[in-house]
């Protein structure tokens, strides 16, 4: 299995949020529900303010918390790449996954009274293409690959001030911070 | 079970290149998937590989979540009426709080076209204004000419009296270099410029590839932005409509410290050749030796020397950060100095824009490589230059000239209704009696003065119609509205971008409901004018498209000659029913409505590069600047003269005047520095949600962007306001509600309130709760007859109502939700 990740450069992030209304359309999501999301730190004292914006999806952890907690097995990791996916014929919407994840990856949809979430648009993957987010980014911020190449390329910095402890569900996810 | 998320299974469709035509500055690519007549998906450009020399031409959030504006469940389906409407106006009190009945195109064009008989018979074609640019103004002008409105716009004081004294407005010309040779500067000034938003799109990240190449970056700007942050500029945080001081405070720190063997600050060859009025001996002529700029710094005449201590107590900055600042922009060889418009949309703000470019000239940093003063908006944000792609001509034939005079200041329009009177410019006062106002393509009501105002001028005249897609300010306020059709429902066309690309966008649907095209409507007005549409519209709109792809050019690689960019062959012609000649062109007709975009490929080298005022630099005698000395005038009589003809007194050089409505104005006791009535400065920043008005109505756009007001956290505190509490924003022109961004990126006494949203007022009118900027908004004119959006004063507390929830969660405008 080669698993996949997320690399975010969180020192080129401008917060305009543009993953996140790719993925929405990619997805159709309605408002309130965000398989992508942007979260927005602020530090520092005027005159010395500091900035700074981390768009996360789902991580697809290798301790993936979501997958223990759900009680009808629905959630499970893809053998080929490990991205984390929900089974859809198990799924009873029972949301504990959204409860037990840090990173509130897993997103209720009302109308099918199931979870969703980010699955690495692996239909456009099969394709040949990359997922929304990275080829939407007018910065060119998120980048998506094999976990293994993206932390030799950028290391292994996977939270900042503000953020769940990586120590919780280990994710695959790789961060530029300043 | 299959593993899914919500991806579309079983895509079919076709991907075809969508429009996004909206005034945001930027241009992308667009690209949507049509299948069944609805459009299921977008995408941006993947055109061709990605890379800094070539980017890609990535869409924004607002562009991505395009398709819920044109399939929006507001879109305005069918013509309509006010249901209180009669000839002559009916209860045109109840114009915003009236219903809407549903009409057929026939009586909807009908009423119209009769209005506009009426009014002209009773009043004369002065009483009809038809606003902003558009389709309406030709069927007008062919009817005998209506009252227009002219203005400042984005500009700002940039839009006169910078060419005035020999340099580029911004737009028409530019006056910085282009985005490669941006890598070239050692230091970028952004003076009031936040690309991060106010020019999505490339720009921010070409803007990096100069971080990348080693520049540094200094912000000016009362706010520290997500520019500021990404650049890890230095910040200086500035007081609005104080930019003029700090400017003056700076040159004067040139002046004082400049030593030309020693300390080398100042560019006294470029003085010395290419300027006029820098000192005594630099006069144009005619003019009065003692008025030169450098004894006005010094204090010569005034007594009164324009150091960092003087302009501290204007601006806000430190004496030793304001003498720091000058070092670094005077010390550092090879300076980008850029600011916005946003800086000079200010009361009195020409001064500012001659101040500016006063301290380019000082320095030298200008034609240059690496070497650059002026504006960076829009089109031409962060990459300077004339067009590589020229854009070709649809072939109308131009309409008719306006026989009616009457040019309304945009300051001026509503006060025009109701006090029955203007300032034409350069003339003096004319009566005006309007009576009938065509809204045709723009967000009149909304975005040129005192928003409450416009509201009661609206109430005041016979008739109001305006052409729409969703129910805009201006829409509400009508008597009759007729649904136009988006670019999305149109033949296709072209769209220019930044100086590198072109877009070529299709039809991507038919028209919904029962929008038409706003030629299709100045046609049917046309004939019930007893016109014929023919003289404005001899052909298909099929045949404007084709007509503007045959004539864009594109430019060869010798970077001087420009050759056809599309290709057509007689087939063709052929297959698009159309009158035309077979041309040789670089680009297939057929491949490149496919693609979507022609960009030109750049490097480092090529001969696409861009610097600004090069020529007149290397020998001022032979390039002469369009100025009567010929030189950039520092000392400029016209601006001068024409400021007689105008509002307000300009002097020929930059001397700072306090602005109406400025700092200065929210202290009672400026001496004594007692805080007024409006203790608090508001200034109006583009903000991600919108494009100026548009797209304020898009769900997933609200919920990304809350439209917030931005205040400095010891402000809030002082009035006992938390993050996210709902405050009132009041002055003497109205009261506005928002959630409070409490935050330490914004300078004390500032609030920061996001340009462009939908007023919605409470039920007796009173409070506006979207934070509708124009609510605030005074309206004045000063100087030329600019526009001073972000000179505004008022007071800020704790809202005691109920309140705010989320704009998310607000009803859409939806007229006829049964369909």
């Amino acid at each position: 299995m080669t698993q996949i990740g997320f690399f975010i450069d969180v020192t080129k992030c401008i917060g305009c949020k543009t993953c996140v209304v790719a993925c929405k359309d990619k997805n159709n999501l309605e408002v309130g529900r965000n398989f992508r999301r942007v979260y927005s730190f602020e530090e520092g004292v005027f005159p010395n303010p500091s900035l700074s914006h981390v768009s996360l999806s789902c991580n697809h952890c290798d301790v993936p918390t979501c997958i223990p907690n759900c009680p009808t097995t629905a959630i499970f990791k893809r053998a080929e790449d490990g991205a984390v996916l929900i089974d859809h014929d198990k799924c009873v919407g029972c949301r504990y996954c959204e409860w037990n994840c840090p990173y509130e990856a897993p997103q209720f949809n009302e109308q099918l009274g199931k979870m969703t979430k980010c699955d690495t648009c692996f239909d456009l993957r099969d394709a040949g293409e990359e997922p929304v987010c990275v080829t939407s980014c007018p910065l060119r911020a998120i980048e998506f690959g094999p976990i293994t190449e993206l932390r030799k390329k950028y290391g292994t910095v996977s939270e900042i001030k503000g953020m769940p402890s990586a120590s919780i569900t280990q994710p695959n996810l790789v961060m530029k911070i300043k | 079970g299959q593993a899914v998320g919500e991806a579309n299974d079983d895509e079919e469709g076709t991907w075809k290149s969508a429009a996004c035509w909206h005034n945001c500055g930027g241009r992308c690519v667009n690209k949507v998937l049509v299948k069944d007549g609805v459009v299921i998906r977008q995408k941006t450009d993947d055109t061709h590989l990605d890379s800094p020399d070539f980017p890609q031409q990535r869409g924004c959030l607002r562009g991505r979540s395009q398709r819920q504006q044109v399939f929006g469940a507001d879109r305005l389906k069918y013509p309509m009426k006010r249901k209180n409407w009669k000839p002559g106006g009916g209860k045109k009190e109840l114009r915003g709080k009236d219903q809407w009945v549903r009409i057929s195109w026939d009586e909807a064009l009908d009423i119209v076209s009769s209005e506009i008989k009426r009014v002209k018979v009773n009043y004369g074609n002065e009483a009809i204004w038809a606003t902003g640019d558009g389709e309406m103004d030709k069927v007008l002008f062919e009817n005998g000419g209506c009252t227009k409105d002219y203005g400042t716009t984005s500009w700002g004081a940039w839009m006169w009296a910078s060419t005035m004294m020999g340099v580029a407005e911004g737009y028409y010309e530019v006056g910085m270099n282009d985005r490669l040779d941006l890598r070239n500067s050692q230091l970028i000034v952004l003076w009031g410029l936040n690309p991060a938003w106010s020019s999505p799109g490339s720009p921010t990240y070409n803007y990096l590839q100069a971080k990348k190449a080693g520049a540094k970056f200094i912000s000016i700007d009362p706010m520290y932005t997500d520019s500021a942050e990404v650049f890890d500029a230095e910040w200086f945080p500035i007081r609005p409509g104080t930019d003029h001081a700090l400017a003056l405070a700076i040159m004067h720190t040139l002046l004082d410290e400049d030593d030309p063997k020693t300390n080398p600050l100042i560019d006294w060859e470029f003085l010395n050749s290419c300027t006029v009025g820098f000192d005594e001996n630099h006069m144009p002529e005619g003019a009065d030796p003692k008025d030169n700029f450098k004894d006005y710094l010094l204090g010569t005449y005034d007594h009164e020397p324009k150091t960092a201590e003087w302009a501290s107590e204007i601006c806000g900055l430190s004496p030793n950060l304001i003498r720091q600042l000058a070092r670094q922009i005077g010390g550092t060889k090879r300076v980008a100095l850029l600011t916005g418009w946003a800086a000079a949309r200010i009361n009195d703000g020409e001064g500012w824009v001659q101040a500016f470019s006063t301290l380019g000239f000082m320095t030298g940093h200008m034609g240059r490589p690496g070497r650059m003063t002026g504006v960076s908006v829009h089109r031409a944000a962060g990459n300077g230059g004339p067009w590589l792609i020229e854009q070709g001509s649809k072939g109308y034939p131009a309409p008719k000239e306006n026989a009616v005079t009457n040019l309304i200041n945009h300051n001026e329009v509503f006060s025009a209704i109701l006090d029955g009177k203007f300032h034409q410019k350069g003339e003096g006062e004319r009566k005006a009696n309007l009576q009938f106002i065509y809204h045709q393509y723009n967000a009149t009501l909304q975005t040129r003065t005192s928003i409450n105002q416009g509201i009661k001028a609206h109430r005041e005249v016979e008739f109001v119609v305006t052409n729409a897609y969703n129910l805009t300010t201006n829409a509400q306020y009508s008597d009759i509205v007729l649904p136009v059709t988006s670019m999305w429902e149109r033949e296709g066309g072209l769209l220019g971008g930044n100086r590198e690309m072109i877009i070529v966008h299709s039809n991507i649907v038919d028209p919904l409901y029962e929008a038409k095209s706003d030629i299709w409507i100045a046609k049917e007005l046309m004939k019930r004018l007893g016109k014929n549409p023919n003289t404005l519209y001899p052909f298909s709109e099929k045949q404007a498209f084709f007509n503007e792809l045959a004539t864009t050019n594109v430019i060869m690689e010798n970077g001087v000659d420009f050759e056809p960019l599309v290709g057509i062959t007689a087939e063709d012609i052929k297959a698009w029913g159309v009158e035309g000649k077979p041309q040789k062109g670089r680009v297939p007709i057929a491949e490149l409505i496919e693609r979507g975009v022609y960009q030109v490929a750049r490097r480092p080298g090529d001969n696409f590069g861009h610097i600004a005022y090069e020529d007149f630099v290397n020998d001022p005698e032979n390039n002469p600047v369009d100025t009567p000395s010929g030189k950039f005038e520092i000392y400029c009589e016209t601006i001068h003269e024409e400021s007689k003809k105008g509002w307000s007194d300009i002097p020929p050089i930059p001397k700072y005047i306090p602005k109406e409505l400025g700092y200065e104005d929210t202290f009672g006791d400026w001496k004594n520095k007692d805080k007024g009535k409006y203790p608090f400065q508001l200034y109006n920043p583009h903000y991600l949600r919108r494009s100026h008005t548009v797209f304020d109505n898009i769900p997933w756009l609200r919920e990304m962007m809350p439209s917030p007001l931005f205040m400095n956290a010891t402000d809030a505190k002082e009035r006992g306001i938390k993050d996210g509490d709902t405050v009132i924003i009041y002055n003497d022109h109205g009261k506005t509600l928002r959630p409070a961004r409490v935050t330490q990126t914004m300078t004390p006494g500032v609030l920061a309130l996001p340009h462009g949203a939908w007023p919605r007022f409470d039920k007796d009118e009173k409070i506006d709760k979207a934070g509708a900027d124009n609510i605030l908004q005074a309206p004045i004119s000063t100087g030329l007859g600019t526009s001073g959006w972000n000179t505004v004063i008022c007071d800020v507390k704790k809202y005691t109502g109920k309140p705010l929830t989320e704009d998310k969660d607000w009803e859409q405008l939806i007229v006829f939700p049964e369909g």
